[in-house]
């Protein structure tokens, strides 16, 4: 599994609402997302400032030595540069799509399994502990992880751009967070000017299948990276109307895929390489697919997401959805 | 019933039963017989040793639950933090994280095993537990609905499913109703809403996001994890005054073991007590399930296990009770040390139970086949 | 937990039996049923293909896309519904016979936790990822299981049916929470395997099933010669002897027929439940305790069940689908409730 991992979706999905305002110019980048600016503040471990986190304002130190990440802030912090001491499990398949430094950083972490080892985590001794996990699971840890450190909660549907700044601004990784939505901007910005022919014509859809979809089904998908490229780019996708599940809950079985022709050009997950996801390759190997009037005139693209909950995975599809759009036979005019 | 499979738990006579003995009966074997005032109470002596061999390694095996984690700490620490010699973490840990989570798989198991000792009584049924009427699927899926549709509270999730199962278990009880309950029309069922129920958990956990469907699979395995003094004493209380409830009972129950005629010929309401039997077993284990998620094989395995200790004809409680304790007790500890990891304690204790069952076959039913 | 009434044994039915005639009437209407529904499997779906397309699709075939959609999508699944239902059907009908239960589906025997084990394992820890990898581990996994359970529920006497239960219910149990150990720590494989416990028919390619459809064969001919001797068996093993026959050579071709059939139904089309158990029981009300049309009508309902279940799968959240291991309970359990309502429980 690649794009728009299940356990994003509810992050992605009310990314839509929010994202328009965040849509700036561009003032300059720097490719530099590793920078740890947990030393140049070089503030004194015992001061603190307060944090607004789902859980209300948490005081925080200034510069927290010993973070420990429980659920999705693990990938965020990470991405900006943070070094945790402990994490709970991510997929494998998850972290293959990591850069290597980041999946380093990741795995000299101590792992605290899923169902988080609370004295583990005491026994980590971390100033501050970051968590993205649902409610109903945090509250049953809310006052044992309280007692050890710092806690600072995020909901499942905390929007993807609040929570890597509410991290940044928790773990001290602001300017690595900075820099990263400058190059954000910039990216968005020069991509509209670019595409505007195709933002203004084409009509897109975006497929996806996940490892848990039924067999023989893939979904329409409107939640995950996709909506990067439909609300901050503005390229026209298919969307659920208001109020209603998102496309992307419903299956559909692969007959659907006949139902495709009305579309000019279809995006589908793929790896780093541009190769199909191994979940998506059963629709890639139907006849039906083959056989689609869009696929053979090569308007069917492989995009490569590697995750929609930071910024540094959203440049990375930003670049891979690049490459796809100037691949296509209308771009190319 | 087969008698063969040497599970079965009703082939001999009432045993302990407490009545002012007058008569001089040969048991076969030594009691212990207490009177005082007008009782008097005729205890076996093999299972009074048996019962305080029982406690005793329950014990043991709470001051070790006490003592290690993967937080370090002294056995001076552990034993100031306990009198309130320590503050700060080591007093959270000790006793805000590891007395509750050692006094939860105490009662509950307990609990887990007194609920299956009265079941199997009723059922006549070795491998009855109170899992056959759709109680376990049902909570299942009223946890899953807090879980993943409502995004609930704590108290949510424990409500959601005490309702999802109670609702499931009533449900079997009434389809099975007619001039009364009879055994076998009952697991049929229980087997048909059980499916039906399962199929909607299955489709639930596969349309959830994955972190709320893993955490929903952790609770449907049966997890101590996070338990909190608060639940335990709450949970506790539950189940106290069921195991007095079920105390009481135990008379009926050893009746019904006999046979339905039977019974009745004793003056045994046998529909009625029956029902009321069901339910004071589902209430002991929809307490359990409603705080921990359903802890599988301990109600299926104490009797069965406290039974072959006492060597007793029957189903008795106080042994049931006391293995059930020990077995969830040590299975919890296994859970949360024996992977790098720590595992919900329903997963070791139906590898426990399997592992229990294949010894069985090894060694006793060989010899009785 | 559910199947757990034990060693309950089939006596014989006192209820009046319909005659034979009756019982080929029915078997009659039984395959005519089964015809339509494979007729009717191929016409509906999510999309609207008109039957014009799906009969040229089957005889005329061209590079339409909606024709591609009936042979690669509907066809495969209209015969792959027809043999796992057809082998999970006999196999129940065999397990119910062989361990005297009349509750007892290959789950008991501790198949589907065998296959799921192996399942996991492959996705888990080797990272096989396609149906066509993890099929031949689910076939391993519930093979290894029946004859461990084969071995552990044996003495020197031969096999006993509760024995060879507590058998499948121990290692049953044993690789179902080490499953679930490997699942909960490993969320790529609890993702997959979501997917694979639910049980479906779909996206199983004909290619795949081909080469399976001579040992389902030699399973059903094996059930179906076994069916007399069950019948003398379900009197009690010393009466069985007395009539000449053979109760180890019987118990072994049995197990191995229900092995091959159920463990492939389930390396298929992962575990899909209730089917095993409730056809062969109804069949036993239909007809009787004669194994022989027990094992006959088994063949026919189950595939009618399953079928018709996967085509109510389609259309109910048209155009989404539910697969098929989900329905199944729904159409069966109401209908088992009802008829468990009206029978005498001692007819059973």
């Amino acid at each position: 599994m690649t794009t728009t991992h299940p356990r994003r979706r509810r992050a992605a999905l009310t990314a839509a609402i929010l994202s328009a305002a965040l849509v700036l110019t561009a003032c300059g980048s720097s490719d530099d997302s590793s920078d740890t600016s947990s030393d140049k503040t070089a503030a004194k471990t015992d001061e603190t400032h307060t944090v607004k986190a789902g859980n209300g304002d948490i005081k925080v130190p200034n510069a927290p030595k010993r973070v420990v990440t429980i659920g999705n802030t693990d990938l965020p912090f990470i991405d900006m540069g943070g070094k945790p001491v402990g994490v709970t499990g991510v997929e494998e398949s998850e972290l293959s799509l990591l850069p290597e430094d980041q999946r380093a950083t990741y795995e000299k972490a101590t792992d605290l399994g899923d169902e988080v080892d609370l004295e583990k985590v005491a026994s980590l001794k971390p100033d501050l502990i970051l968590v993205q996990i649902p409610d109903a699971e945090f509250k049953k840890i809310e006052k044992q992880l309280e007692a050890i450190a710092p806690t600072a909660f995020w909901g499942l549907d905390t929007e993807w751009r609040t929570l890597a700044d509410s991290i940044a601004d928790a773990g001290n990784v602001k300017d690595a967070l900075d820099s990263q939505k400058a190059d954000y901007e910039a990216r968005i910005a020069e991509m509209k000017q670019k595409y505007a022919g195709l933002i203004k014509n084409t009509k897109f859809v975006n497929l996806d299948r996940y490892s848990s979809s039924d067999p023989g089904t893939f979904v329409i998908a409107d939640i995950g990276c996709v909506e990067i490229a439909q609300e901050d780019i503005g390229l026209n996708f298919p969307k659920a109307a208001a109020g209603a599940d998102p496309l992307a809950y419903t299956s559909l079985p692969f007959e659907q895929l006949t139902k495709l022709s009305k579309y000019n050009v279809i995006t589908y997950p793929a790896d780093a390489k541009g190769q199909p996801t191994e979940a998506f390759a059963p629709v890639v190997q139907t006849n039906t697919w083959k056989e689609l009037s869009t696929v053979k005139s090569g308007d069917a693209l492989g995009v490569f997401c590697p995750g929609n909950n930071s910024y540094g995975a959203v440049l990375r599809y930003l670049a891979s959805l690049d490459t796809a759009l100037a691949s296509l036979p209308a771009a190319k005019q | 019933m087969s008698t063969r499979s040497g599970l079965d738990p009703h082939a001999g006579s009432s045993r302990t039963a407490s009545s002012p003995g007058t008569r001089r009966v040969d048991f076969g074997r030594r009691v212990l017989v207490l009177r005082r005032r007008k009782v008097a109470v005729r205890l076996d002596w093999r299972a009074v040793i048996v019962c305080a061999v029982l406690a005793l390694a329950i014990a043991c095996m709470a001051v070790l639950a006490l003592m290690t984690g993967s937080y370090q700490l002294s056995p001076g620490e552990v034993i100031s933090a306990l009198t309130g010699g320590t503050t700060g973490l080591a007093h959270d840990i000790v006793v805000e994280w590891r007395l509750p989570r050692v006094a939860a798989a105490l009662v509950f198991g307990a609990a887990l095993g007194v609920s299956g000792a009265v079941f199997q009584s009723t059922m006549r049924n070795p491998l009855a537990d109170p899992y056959i009427i759709g109680f376990s699927q049902g909570s299942y899926t009223g946890a899953l609905i807090v879980i993943l549709l409502v995004n609930g509270t704590y108290w949510q999730l424990a409500g959601g499913a005490l309702i999802g199962g109670t609702a499931a278990a009533v449900a079997v009880y009434l389809l099975a109703y007619q001039r009364g309950v009879q055994g076998f029309r009952l697991i049929v069922v229980g087997i048909g809403i059980s499916a039906m129920l399962g199929s909607l958990n299955t489709w639930l956990i596969l349309k959830a996001d994955l972190d709320k469907a893993m955490a929903a699979a952790a609770w449907g395995a049966g997890s101590l994890n996070g338990v909190s003094s608060a639940q335990v004493t709450f949970g506790a209380a539950c189940v106290a005054v069921l195991l007095v409830l079920a105390g009481m009972s135990s008379r009926q129950m050893r009746q019904l073991e006999l046979g339905d005629d039977a019974a009745a010929a004793q003056g045994v309401r046998v529909s009625a007590t029956r029902l009321r039997l069901i339910v004071l077993g589902v209430a002991l284990t929809a307490t359990v399930t409603a705080v921990s998620g359903p802890i599988a094989f301990i109600s299926l395995l104490a009797p069965q296990i406290g039974r072959r200790l006492t060597r007793a004809a029957g189903i008795t409680l106080a042994p049931a009770a006391l293995v059930g304790a020990l077995l969830c007790l040590t299975a919890d500890y296994i859970a949360q040390h024996i992977a790098p990891t720590p595992l919900p304690v329903g997963i070791i204790t139906v590898m426990l139970g399997g592992g229990y069952l294949g010894w069985l076959l090894i060694t006793e039913a060989r010899r009785h086949l | 937990m559910t199947d757990l009434a034990l060693g309950r044994p089939v006596g014989p039915d006192t209820r009046t039996v319909p005659g034979p005639r009756r019982r080929l009437i029915g078997l009659a209407v039984a395959l005519a049923v089964l015809l339509g529904l494979l007729v009717a499997s191929m016409m509906i779906g999510s999309t609207a293909i008109p039957p014009t397309v799906v009969w040229d699709a089957l005889f005329h075939p061209s590079k339409d896309i909606d024709q591609f959609a009936v042979r690669d999508f509907r066809l495969p699944r209209t015969v792959v519904g027809l043999v796992v239902g057809m082998a999970l059907g006999v196999s129940g009908a065999l397990i119910q016979a062989l361990t005297r239960n009349p509750l007892a589906d290959a789950g008991i025997l501790g198949l589907n936790a065998g296959a799921s084990f192996a399942v996991t394992v492959a996705v888990g820890l080797l990272g096989i990822r396609d149906i066509q990898g993890y099929m031949w581990f689910a076939f391993g996994g519930a093979l290894i299981v029946t004859l461990t359970v084969l071995v552990l529920g044996s003495t020197r006497r031969g096999q006993s049916p509760v024995m060879m239960v507590l058998a499948g219910l121990c290692v049953g149990s044993v690789l179902m929470g080490a499953g679930s150990a490997l699942q909960l720590t490993n969320p790529d494989a609890f993702d997959v395997m979501r997917s694979w416990d639910a049980g479906s028919i779909v996206s199983r390619p004909l290619d795949l099933l081909w080469p399976t459809l001579p040992f389902f064969a030699i399973a059903l001919v094996l059930a179906f010669a076994v069916s007399g001797p069950l019948n003398a068996m379900a009197l009690g093993d010393e009466l069985a002897v007395a009539q000449g026959v053979r109760l180890v050579r019987t118990r072994i071709i049995a197990i191995i027929a229900l092995t091959l059939l159920a463990g492939g139904a389930t390396a298929i089309a992962g575990p899909i439940g209730f089917v095993g158990l409730m056809v062969p029981h109804v069949a036993r009300w239909i007809v009787g305790p004669d194994q022989r049309w027990i094992f006959a009508y088994s063949a026919l309902l189950a595939p009618i069940l399953l079928l018709s279940s996967d085509i109510l799968g389609r259309v109910v959240m048209r155009p989404g689908e539910i697969p098929v291991g989900i329905v199944t309970a729904f159409v069966g359990a109401p209908v088992l409730i009802a008829l468990v309502r009206q029978k005498k429980a001692s007819g059973l």
